[in-house]
C-alpha cells in the first residue's frame, strides 16, 4: 500500500484541533460558551431577617432595571384560541403594573414571549432558547407541555407558572400553580347538583378525555362518590379530535345517566353537547372550565346549553365590582387590552400574573432575583391572593405545606354576559372539596 | 322502535351508529372523490387537497356569516373559489411538474399544503367558529331514533354531488377527454386532446369537491377549525383502499371508512378494551392494509401494468 | 493541438498527461476521498469538529446537535428513498421507537450507553424489516400511504403501552447514562477541564453522524448500493438481471429504521422527555415530512446532501423563531398583528419545498455539484 502522507499531516492536524478544543473547556463550573448562565451572587440575600436586604443584584434576566419574565403559550395551532387571550391576561397585568412603577415600584417587567405551537418539541426547543434570559416563566401552557419541560426546568433550578388546573403541580417544587385544580371543580359541582339540583340518588357519568386531564376529573368524580348521595355511572372516553360523538352519546343514553361531568377541550365539548342536543339526551351537563368557549356555545348551541349545561369554574362574574379586584382588572383590560374581549382564559392569564407579581415582590424584597433568590421568595411568599378574583393559594414552605383553594363557582351560559359565563351560586367550598386530599 | 338490547347496546344505537357511520362516510368519500379526481387525471396524489378542504369551509363561512348571504349561495360560492384555487394552484406549479417522480410531486403538494393552510390561519385567525347552517342540531325523530338533519343533508348533497360528476365522466365530452387521457396520455393527444385542458378541469373539479367536504364537515355538529384538513389523512385509507383510479371505489372507500370508524368507537370499549383507547383512529388504516394485502391495487384499482 | 498541450503539465509530461478524472479500472469510484480537495475538506472537517464546540455558544451549539441527530435519520431515509427509490412517510415512527428506547432501558433500566444505543438499532431493524414485506408488495404511491399508517399505529402503541411508555404523560430520561468507556458525555470532563452537557453532546452526536455516513457511503459504494440504486431505477430489469428486490427493499427499511432508531435515542437525550404526542399522528407527520424535506433539499441520493439538508431545515427553522421573536410581523392574532412566528415558519417550510422541487429537484448537494464542475471545467464551462 503507498504510503500516504497527507494522513500523517491530518494526524498533526487533529492533535492541534484537540489542543485548540481544549480552550472550549472550562476549569470550573463556569463556561465560557454559554454566555447565558452567570454565576448567581449572592449579596444582599443572606441576611433575611434582621436587616433589609439590598438591592437585587443584576443576573440571569434582570440587569438592574427590568425583569424579564418568559412565556410559553400556543400562538398558533387549535389551542391558540386559549393561549391568545391567556397570554394576554399576562401582559395587560404587567403593563398596568408597570405604569404604575413597576415591581417594588423600581423594576419594569417585560416579557419573552414564545410559540410553543402546542408541541413538546418546539416548547422544549423555545424553553432552551430562553432559559438563559428570564428570571422565570409567567407563564406555561398545556398539561403535556409542562410535563415536558419539566424535569429540564428541575435541572436549571427555574421557576414556571403553570396555565392548567393539574393537581400534580402542586407537588411540584419549581412550579407555581393558582386557581382550584379540576378534582375541586367536579367534587363543588357534583355537591352542587346533589344539594342544590336535585341530584340526590341519581347516576353520575362521564364523558371525558383519554388521558391524564380525564383521569383528573375521575378523581374528583370517585371522591365526591364517597362523600355524597349519588350513583357513580360509567365512564366513556374520546380521544382529542373526535368528528362525531353519537357511539358515545348513544353509550350514555344506554346507561340511563341523570348527569354527566363532561372533561374536555372546547371544540371537543361543543361536539359532544350538539350530538346529546340532537339525540335529545339531556341529563344535567357538569362541564369542566377548560370545556366552555363563548363562540362555539353562542350558535345554535344556546337553547340547549342554557338549559342543561353549568360550566364549573371559579371567581365572579365579569365587571360584578362587588368583588374588589373585579374593577382593576375591568379597567385594565379597557385601557392596555388593545380589544381584547373580556374572556375567562383572560381573567385566569392576568391572575396567574398577579400570583408571579407577589413572588417577584417577595424576592425583591429578599434582594435576589436569581434562580435561588425565586426559589427562597417561594418558599416565604406565604398565601397567594387574587383579591377575590380567585380562591387564596396557601403556599407554606413547601409542596408539603400547599393548600389550594377549595371553592368554586357554578356558571351558565348567557349570552348577555360580557365572558357569557353568568354565575348562579356564589363562590363556595363544599366539605368534599374541602377534605378533598392532594397526596403531599 | 322498542329499545331491544343487543349485547349492551341498544338497538336505536345500532341504527343511529350505521346512519351516523355512512354521514362521515360520505364526507370521507368527498375529500376521497377529490383526490381520485386528480389523481385519475394527473397521476398525481394531491395532497394539497386537504386545503381546498379547508379553503372552502372558511370561504363559505365568511359569505355566510361575515357577508350574510343565503347559505347556498355561500356554499355555490366556496364551490368556485375552491375551483379557482384549483386552477391557480395547476397554473402555477402543477403545470412545470408534469411528469416528474411520484415522490417529487407528492412533496410538492405537501409543500403547497403548508403554505395554504397557514395562510387560511394568517387570515382568518385560529378561532373556532360555527358555521351558520341551516340544518344546525335540528333532527328528525323516527321512532326512538333521532337522525341528524346535517347529516341528511350531507348524505344528500354528497349524492347529488357524486351523481353530476359521474355524468360528467360518463357523458359529456369533457369527462370522455379525461378518461381517454387517463387511459393513454399520447393517444389522447393524438385525438386532439389537450392535456392542458384535461389538468385544469381536473384541478377545478378537485377543488370544488374539496370545498363541498369543507362545508359539510363543519356544518351540523361540527365546527370551523383550521385543523379541518387532517381529515384528509383519514380519507387516504378510504380512497387507497378503494383504488387510486376509481372514484366509484373513492366513494365505496370513504362509506366502508366511516362505518368501520363509528362502529369500532361503538364496539370496541366493550369488546375489545385491552387494545386502548382511541382505536378508532387506527382502525381506518388497519382495514387499508388489510384489503391491500389481498388486493394490493385496492378493491377497483387497476392493475399496473409495467414494461421493463 | 490538444489546448491541454498548453498547460503547465504538459511541460512535465510530454505527450499529454492524462486527466486526473481518469478512470480505467474503476478503482477511483471507490474511493472515499476522492482527489486532493476532497482530502482537504475532510481534515477542515475534522479540524471543525474539535475547534466548534469552544467557539460557538450554547444556542447555536445546541442547534447544531440538533442538525446531527436529523442528520443521521436523514442518512437513513436517504438511503431508502434516495437510493433504493421507496418513498416513506412513516419515519417519525422509528424515530420514536428509538426515543423511546432511550427511555425504557437507558433510564427506566439503567442500561448503559452502548446497550440502549445498541437497543434502538436492534429495535429499529425488526420494526423496518417488518414493513419490508409491504414495500415488495405496493409501489409508490401505495406504499407512501401504508407507511403514513404506521404512524397512528405507533401513536397508538406509545399512548396506550403505559408500562414502557408511560402513556399520554411520556417519560423522562434525566437519568440515562451518557458514557461510552471512560468518557461521561453529561458531565464531560478531559484532562481538568470540564465541558457543558451540549458541548458533550455535539461531539457524541457528530461523532456518530460521521460513523454513519462512513458506513452509509460504504454501502452505497459498494455491490448492495448498485444493487439498490437499479431497484430504485428500474425494478423490473434489476429483478431480470439478478437482483432480489424484495431482500434489499426490507433491508433498506431495516437500515432506515435502525438509522431513524438512533437518531431517536439523541433526541430523548437532547430533549430529556419523549412524549407520544411528538411522533404520532398529524405531529408525526409533520416530522417524517421534515425528514423527507431535508433530504430532498440536501440531495436525495447523497449522502453528505442528508446531512446538508438536516442543517438546511433545523438551522433555518430555528433560525426563524429566534429572528421572528423580534421582528415586527409576530403578532397574536387580536387584531394586533398579522401572521405568527410558527405560521411563518410553516409558510417558508412550504415554500422551500415547493422552490427546490420545482427550480432544483436533486437538492443543495446538486446545486454543489454544478458549481464544482462549473469551477473544473473551466473554461468550457457552459
Amino acid at each position: 500500500m503507498k504510503k500516504q502522507p497527507w494522513l500523517r499531516m491530518l494526524a498533526l492536524l487533529m492533535a492541534l484541533a484537540m489542543a485548540a478544543a481544549a480552550c472550549g473547556g472550562s476549569s470550573d463550573d463556569d463556561d465560557d460558551a454559554a454566555p447565558g448562565t452567570t454565576a448567581a451572587s449572592d449579596d444582599g440575600g443572606d441576611d433575611g431577617g434582621e436587616e433589609p436586604a439590598g438591592d437585587p443584584e443584576p443576573t440571569v434576566g434582570f440587569d438592574g432595571t427590568t425583569i424579564k419574565l418568559g412565556v410559553l403559550t400556543p400562538t398558533s395551532g387549535p389551542a391558540a384560541i386559549i393561549g391568545n387571550p391567556l397570554t394576554k391576561g399576562n401582559e395587560v397585568y404587567f403593563e398596568a403594573l408597570n405604569a404604575a412603577g413597576g415591581v417594588a415600584g423600581k423594576y419594569q417587567v417585560e416579557l419573552v414571549v414564545r410559540d410553543t405551537a402546542y408541541t413538546e418539541a418546539t416548547a422544549i426547543q423555545e424553553y432552551n432558547a430562553t432559559k438563559g434570559d428570564v428570571v422565570m416563566y409567567t407563564q406555561i401552557l398545556g398539561t403535556a407541555i409542562i410535563k415536558a419541560v419539566l424535569s429540564q426546568m428541575v435541572q436549571d433550578d427555574i421557576v414556571a407558572a403553570p396555565a392548567t388546573l393539574d393537581a400534580d403541580w402542586i407537588l411540584e417544587e419549581n412550579l407555581v400553580p393558582i386557581g382550584g385544580p379540576y378534582q375541586i371543580q367536579v367534587i363543588n359541582g357534583l355537591d352542587w347538583y346533589v344539594n342544590e339540583d336535585g341530584g340526590e340518588g341519581s347516576k353520575v357519568c362521564m364523558l371525558a378525555q383519554d388521558d391524564p386531564y380525564g383521569d383528573a376529573g375521575e378523581q374528583g368524580v370517585d371522591h365526591a362518590a364517597s362523600e355524597l348521595d349519588f350513583e357513580k355511572g360509567p365512564r366513556v372516553d374520546f380521544s382529542v379530535g373526535t368528528q362525531d360523538f353519537t357511539t358515545q352519546i348513544n353509550q350514555l343514553q344506554s346507561s340511563d345517566c341523570d348527569a354527566v361531568v363532561l372533561v374536555a377541550t372546547p371544540a371537543d365539548a361543543a361536539g359532544a353537547l350538539g350530538r346529546a342536543a340532537q339525540a335529545g339526551f339531556t341529563p344535567r351537563w357538569l362541564v369542566v372550565s377548560p370545556g366552555y368557549l363563548k363562540l362555539l356555545w353562542a350558535g345554535e348551541l344556546a337553547p340547549y346549553v342554557t338549559e342543561h349545561a353549568v360550566v364549573l369554574s371559579e371567581g365572579a362574574e365579569w365587571g360584578d365590582t362587588s368583588v374588589p379586584g373585579m374593577a382593576q382588572m375591568v379597567a385594565d383590560l379597557e385601557e392596555y387590552g388593545d380589544g381584547q374581549e373580556p374572556d375567562p382564559y383572560f381573567a385566569f392569564g392576568y391572575n396567574q400574573a398577579r400570583a408571579v407579581h407577589q413572588l417577584l415582590e417577595k424576592a425583591v424584597e429578599l434582594g435576589d432575583l436569581s434562580r435561588e433568590g425565586i426559589k427562597r421568595a417561594l418558599a416565604e411568599v406565604g398565601t397567594l391572593t387574587f383579591e377575590g378574583l380567585m380562591g387564596e393559594y396557601e403556599y407554606g414552605s413547601g409542596p408539603a405545606d400547599r393548600n389550594p383553594p377549595r371553592t368554586s363557582t357554578m356558571f351558565v351560559f348567557d349570552p348577555e354576559s360580557p365572558t357569557g359565563q353568568r354565575p348562579i351560586t356564589e363562590s363556595f367550598a363544599s366539605p368534599a372539596a374541602e377534605s378533598f386530599d392532594f397526596g403531599n | 322502535m322498542t329499545a331491544l338490547a343487543l349485547g349492551a347496546i341498544r338497538s336505536d344505537a345500532w341504527f343511529e351508529t350505521l346512519f351516523s357511520g355512512v354521514a362521515l362516510g360520505a364526507k370521507y368519500a368527498l375529500v376521497a372523490l377529490g383526490f381520485v379526481v386528480v389523481f385519475k387525471a394527473t397521476g398525481v396524489i394531491n395532497f394539497a387537497q386537504a386545503s381546498f378542504v379547508v379553503v372552502g369551509g372558511y370561504l363559505c363561512f365568511n359569505a355566510a356569516n361575515t357577508w350574510g348571504w343565503n347559505f347556498y349561495l355561500a356554499l355555490l360560492f366556496a364551490m368556485v373559489g375552491g375551483a379557482l384555487l384549483g386552477l391557480i394552484l395547476e397554473f402555477l406549479i402543477l403545470r412545470r411538474m408534469a411528469g416528474e417522480a411520484p415522490f417529487t410531486l407528492i412533496m410538492v403538494t405537501i409543500g403547497i399544503l403548508f403554505v395554504i393552510d397557514n395562510i387560511v390561519t394568517a387570515i382568518w385567525g385560529p378561532d373556532y367558529h360555527d358555521l351558520a347552517d341551516p340544518w344546525g342540531l335540528k333532527t328528525w325523530q323516527w321512532g326512538d331514533v333521532d337522525i341528524a338533519q346535517a347529516d341528511v343533508w350531507t348524505i344528500g348533497i354528497t349524492g347529488v354531488v357524486l351523481v353530476a360528476f359521474f355524468l360528467m365522466f360518463k357523458f359529456s365530452t369533457l369527462g370522455l377527454a379525461m378518461r381517454a387521457s387517463a387511459l393513454d396520455q399520447e393517444a389522447a393527444l393524438a385525438q386532439g386532446i389537450a392535456p392542458k385542458r384535461v389538468y385544469q378541469v381536473a384541478w377545478a373539479c378537485a377543488g370544488v369537491v374539496g370545498a363541498v367536504a369543507g362545508a359539510m364537515l363543519a356544518s351540523g355538529t361540527g365546527s370551523l377549525r383550521p385543523d379541518m384538513g387532517l381529515i384528509a389523512l383519514i380519507a387516504f385509507p378510504a380512497m387507497i383502499l378503494g383504488g387510486l383510479e376509481s372514484p366509484g371505489g373513492a366513494v365505496l372507500g370513504g362509506l366502508i371508512i366511516g362505518l368501520v370508524q363509528q362502529f369500532t368507537a361503538l364496539l370496541a370499549p366493550e369488546y375489545l378494551a385491552w387494545i386502548g383507547g382511541g382505536f378508532d383512529r387506527v382502525s381506518p388504516y388497519f382495514v387499508m392494509v388489510l384489503i391491500l394485502l389481498v388486493r394490493p391495487t385496492g378493491l377497483f384499482g387497476q392493475k399496473e401494468v409495467r414494461r421493463v | 493541438m490538444a489546448v491541454s498541450s498548453l498547460l503547465p503539465s504538459a511541460r512535465r509530461h510530454p505527450g499529454g498527461r492524462p486527466h486526473h478524472k481518469l478512470d480505467l479500472d474503476g478503482t477511483r469510484d471507490l474511493k472515499l476521498l476522492k482527489g486532493p480537495w476532497a482530502k482537504g475538506f475532510a481534515v477542515a472537517l475534522a479540524v471543525a469538529y474539535f475547534v466548534i464546540p469552544g467557539s460557538l455558544e450554547e444556542t447555536t451549539l445546541r442547534t447544531l446537535c440538533y442538525c446531527g441527530l436529523y442528520a443521521i435519520g436523514a442518512i437513513g431515509l436517504n438511503l431508502l428513498t434516495g437510493f433504493t427509490g421507496q418513498i416513506s412517510l412513516g419515519h417519525a415512527a422509528f424515530f420514536g421507537g428509538g426515543a423511546y428506547c432511550a427511555a425504557y432501558f437507558g433510564d427506566k433500566h439503567g442500561w448503559p450507553f452502548p446497550a440502549y444505543v445498541l437497543a434502538a438499532i436492534v429495535v429499529g431493524l425488526a420494526v423496518g424489516g417488518a414493513i419490508g414485506p409491504f414495500a415488495a408488495r405496493l409501489r409508490g404511491n401505495y406504499l407512501a400511504v401504508v407507511t403514513i399508517g404506521l404512524l397512528f399505529v405507533a401513536y397508538h402503541l406509545f399512548m396506550n403501552w403505559d408500562s414502557v411508555t408511560g402513556g399520554g404523560n411520556g417519560v423522562g430520561v434525566a437519568n440515562a447514562d451518557i458514557s461510552v468507556g471512560p468518557l461521561d458525555f453529561r458531565d464531560l470532563e478531559l484532562g481538568g477541564l470540564k465541558y457543558t452537557f451540549v458541548q458533550g453532546m455535539f461531539w457524541l452526536i457528530w461523532a456518530f453522524v460521521a460513523i454513519t455516513a462512513l458506513l452509509a457511503k460504504n454501502i452505497v459504494r459498494s455491490r448492495p448500493g448498485r444493487a439498490m440504486q437499479a431497484i430504485r431505477d428500474r425494478d423490473l430489469s434489476a429483478e431480470i438481471i439478478g437482483v432480489k428486490p424484495t431482500r434489499y427493499k426490507v433491508a433498506a427499511f431495516a437500515v432506515a429504521g435502525a438509522c431513524a432508531s438512533v437518531a431517536g435515542v439523541f433526541y430523548a437525550l437532547m430533549q430529556n422527555h419523549v412524549s407520544p404526542h411528538e411522533f404520532g399522528g398529524q405531529v408525526g407527520l409533520f416530522l417524517s415530512i421534515t425528514f423527507v424535506a431535508m433530504i430532498i433539499m440536501g440531495g436525495v441520493g447523497t449522502i453528505f446532501g442528508s446531512i446538508l439538508g438536516a442543517l438546511l431545515v433545523e438551522y433555518g427553522t430555528r433560525f426563524i423563531n429566534q429572528r421572528g421573536a423580534d421582528a415586527p410581523i409576530l403578532g397574536i392574532p387580536v387584531d394586533q398583528g398579522w401572521l405568527t412566528v410558527g405560521e411563518l415558519n410553516r409558510i417558508l417550510f412550504g415554500l422551500l419545498i415547493i422552490f427546490f422541487l420545482v427550480l432544483e429537484p436533486r437538492g443543495l448537494a446538486a446545486l454543489w455539484m454544478r458549481i464544482r464542475i462549473w469551477f473544473q471545467s473551466w473554461p468550457f464551462s457552459y
